[in-house]
C-alpha cells in the first residue's frame, strides 16, 4: 500500500481482478438505479392503482401488478434505494464497532483482550437472526431500527480481524517509535494502528452489506420488515399466496436482491485480493 | 486432550450465560411495563402496583433478578406462552424434532457433496467444470433460502406436480411403517433440497481452498519430487487434511443453517420451530420468541463443543496447542 492511489493506478487494479471488476460494474449500475429511480419508473410505486394483479406487460405494466395494483417493475426499481440504504448504514455501523472494539482490544492487550475475544468469539457462533429477529419485534420494525440492530449484532468478525491487524502493528518499528517520542496510546491507536490495520475490515464490510441486506430480506418475509417502505423481501412475502398463478411477483424482487447480493459479495471478495498482499503475492 | 475439552465446555458454558443475560437485558430494556399490562389501563392503584411488583420479584434489585431469572431458566423454565398459556418448552419440545430431523439431513447432505464438489474443482483447477461449479456456488450464495423455495414449489410442485409443496405428511393417509417413512420423504425432499443448494457453497469453496493450499505446502511437493505416485499422494495426504477445514465450517455454519430452516420451513408450512417462531412473531408471544432464541443458541454452543472435541480427536496440532 505504498503506492498513490492515482486514477491509473486505480484503473489498473480494477480491470486486475475479475471478481474486483465484476463488482465494481455491479455497483455503478446499482448505484445508476438509484439515483435514476424516478426516471426508470414507470409508475409511482406508492399508487394503488385501479389495476390490481394484472400480467406482465398487460396495460403497460412491464412486470405486471400486485393485488394492491402497485406497479411491480416500479416497486423493484425504488426497492433498490431501500436494500442500499439497509447495507450501507449497517456496514458501517458495524465497521465503525468493529474497528474499535477490535483495536483496543489487540493494541492495549492484556485481560482487556482475553475477555473481548471470548466475547468475539461467542458473538461469532451465536444465531444472530434470531437475536435481530427478537429486538426488532420487541422494539418496533422500523426501518431506522432494523439498519441499527443489523448493525450492532454484525461487528464480532469486524472486531476480530482489527484485533488480528493491531496485534501485529503493536510490534512494528513505527509504532515503538511514537510510544518512544511519548505519544499517548489513544494517539497511538487513532493515528498508527487503525489507519494501517483497517484494510481487511474494509473487505470484510463489503461482504457484510451482502449478509445485510439478506438479513432484511429474512425480517421482511417474517412480517417483521417496515411497513411504510418499500423492499424486496417484503415484496416476495406479499406474492407468496400467488406462487402458484402469479410467478412474477415473488421471482423478481428475488432476483434483483440476488443481484445486489452478488455485487457486495464480489465486491468483498475483490478487495480482498486487492487489500491483501499475501494474496497478490501468490500470483 | 482432557484438558481440552474441559476448556471448550468451560467456554460453552460462558457462551449460554451470556445468551441468558442478553435475553434478559433484552426484557429489561423493551419498551412497555408488565405491570401496567397485568393491572389493566386505567388501574392506577399504587397497594396492588406494589403488591404485584412483590409477587414478581420485580422490587428486587437488578442484580437480584437477573440471579432469579437465570436460576428458574436453568431448571428449564422459560415461562409461559402468552397466547396458548403452555409451557415454552413444551411448546418447543413439540416442534423441535422435525427441525432437527430436516436441519441435519440437509446438513449431511451438503456437507459431503459440497466437500467432494469442491475437491474435484481443485483437482482439475481451470477446468470447464471448475469454472461452472465455481460460478454456481457464487450465485447459490447469495440467494435469499426463501426465494429458493418459491421457485422450487413453482417447478416442481405447481408445474410438474412430482413433490408436495407443503406439510410434513399426507394427513389423508394413514400410512404406517415404511410406507410413512417414504411419504415423509416426499414431503421433505424439496426443503432439504432447498437447504442442500443453500449449504453447498459454503463447503464448496473451503474444499476447494484448502486442497489448492495443502496442494502447495513443502512436504507435498517434496513427495512429488520423491517420485511418488501422485494418486497416492492425493489420497493419504492432501484429501485427509483437506478435509478437515469441512468439520469446522460443520459447527461453524450451525447458525446459518437453523437461519435458512427457520424460513424454509415456514415456506412448506414445515411443522418445526420456524412455523412456532412465525406465530409468535404474529401474535407477540415474547416468552415463546425468547425461548426459540435459547434453544437456537443452546443448541448451536452443543453442536460447536461437539465439533470441537471431534475436530482436536482428528487433528493433534489443536489438542497440544
Amino acid at each position: 500500500m505504498n503506492k498513490k492511489l492515482t486514477p491509473k493506478f486505480i484503473w489498473e487494479t480494477i480491470t486486475g481482478d475479475k471478481q474486483l471488476l465484476a463488482g465494481t460494474i455491479g455497483a455503478i449500475i446499482l448505484i445508476l438505479v438509484v439515483i435514476l429511480a424516478p426516471v426508470l419508473a414507470t409508475d409511482d410505486p406508492y399508487y394503488f392503482g385501479p389495476d390490481s394483479m394484472n400480467l406482465m406487460g398487460e396495460n403497460g405494466h412491464i412486470l405486471g401488478t400486485n393485488h394492491m395494483g402497485q406497479d411491480v417493475y416500479s416497486m423493484i426499481i425504488y426497492g433498490a434505494r431501500t436494500s442500499l440504504k439497509v447495507a450501507i448504514v449497517s456496514a458501517l455501523i458495524s465497521a465503525i464497532i468493529g474497528v474499535f472494539i477490535g483495536g483496543i482490544a489487540g493494541y492495549f492487550g492484556g485481560k482487556l483482550d482475553l475477555i473481548i475475544s471470548e466475547v468475539i468469539n461467542v458473538f461469532l457462533m451465536l444465531p444472530t437472526f434470531f437475536l435481530i429477529m427478537l429486538i426488532i419485534a420487541l422494539f418496533g420494525n422500523s426501518l431506522m431500527n432494523v439498519m441499527i440492530v443489523i448493525g450492532l449484532t454484525n461487528w464480532p468478525s469486524n472486531a476480530k480481524l482489527m484485533r488480528a491487524q493491531a496485534l501485529s502493528l503493536r510490534e512494528r518499528t513505527f509504532v515503538r517509535s511514537a510510544t518512544a517520542m511519548g505519544e499517548t496510546k489513544w494517539q497511538i491507536l487513532m493515528k498508527y494502528i487503525i489507519p494501517n490495520g483497517v484494510f481487511p475490515v474494509v473487505s470484510n464490510t463489503t461482504m457484510g452489506m451482502s449478509g445485510a441486506i439478506l438479513t432484511e430480506a429474512g425480517l421482511s418475509f417474517l412480517g417483521l420488515g417496515d411497513p411504510n417502505i418499500i423492499s424486496w423481501g417484503q415484496m416476495i412475502y406479499a406474492g407468496k399466496p400467488y406462487i402458484t398463478s402469479a410467478w412474477w411477483l415473488s421471482t423478481f424482487p428475488g432476483l434483483a436482491a440476488i443481484f445486489t447480493v452478488l455485487v457486495f459479495y464480489l465486491l468483498g471478495d475483490g478487495l480482498n485480493h486487492v487489500l491483501d498482499p499475501k494474496y497478490s503475492k501468490k500470483r | 486432550m482432557k484438558r481440552f475439552i474441559i476448556r471448550r465446555v468451560l467456554s460453552g458454558i460462558l457462551t449460554v450465560l451470556i445468551v441468558f443475560v442478553l435475553n434478559f437485558v433484552i426484557i429489561k430494556a423493551a419498551p412497555g411495563d408488565p405491570i401496567s399490562t397485568l393491572m389493566g389501563k386505567d388501574n392506577k392503584d399504587p397497594a396492588m402496583r406494589a403488591a404485584l411488583e412483590e409477587k414478581y420479584g420485580l422490587n428486587k434489585p437488578m442484580p437480584v433478578q437477573l440471579v432469579n431469572y437465570l436460576t428458574t431458566a436453568m431448571t428449564g423454565d422459560l415461562g409461559s406462552s402468552m397466547i396458548y398459556n403452555k409451557p415454552v418448552t413444551t411448546m418447543i419440545e413439540e416442534k423441535l424434532g422435525a427441525t432437527v430431523l430436516l436441519g441435519l439431513t440437509s446438513a449431511l447432505i451438503s456437507a459431503i457433496l459440497g466437500t467432494l464438489m469442491g475437491i474435484v474443482a481443485a483437482r482439475r483447477e481451470g477446468s470447464v467444470y471448475d469454472f461452472v461449479s465455481s460460478g454456481t456456488q457464487y450465485f447459490f450464495n447469495s440467494v435469499p433460502s426463501f426465494w429458493l423455495a418459491l421457485m422450487l414449489i413453482i417447478i416442481f410442485s405447481s408445474k410438474l406436480n412430482w413433490f408436495p409443496s407443503f406439510g410434513y405428511s399426507d394427513a389423508r393417509a394413514n400410512y404406517e411403517g415404511m410406507a410413512h417413512i417414504m411419504d415423509v420423504a416426499k414431503h421433505m425432499f424439496l426443503p432439504c433440497l432447498t437447504m442442500v443448494l443453500i449449504l453447498i457453497p459454503t463447503y464448496f469453496r473451503i474444499a476447494k481452498s484448502s486442497v489448492l493450499q495443502v496442494s502447495n505446502e513443502d512436504f507435498i511437493t517434496t513427495m512429488k519430487a520423491t517420485g511418488m505416485d501422485e494418486g497416492k499422494i492425493f489420497r493419504k495426504y492432501v484429501f485427509r487434511n483437506a478435509i478437515l477445514p469441512s468439520v469446522t465450517i460443520f459447527g461453524i455454519s450451525m447458525a446459518y443453517l437453523l437461519t435458512g430452516v427457520t424460513l424454509v420451513e415456514i415456506v412448506f408450512a414445515w411443522p418445526g420451530m420456524g412455523r412456532l417462531t412465525l406465530t409468535a412473531i404474529n401474535q407477540r408471544d415474547y416468552p415463546t420468541l425468547m425461548g426459540v432464541y435459547l434453544v437456537m443458541s443452546i443448541s448451536v454452543a452443543v453442536v460447536m463443543l461437539i465439533v470441537d472435541v471431534i475436530y482436536a480427536y482428528l487433528d493433534p496440532r489443536i489438542r497440544y496447542d
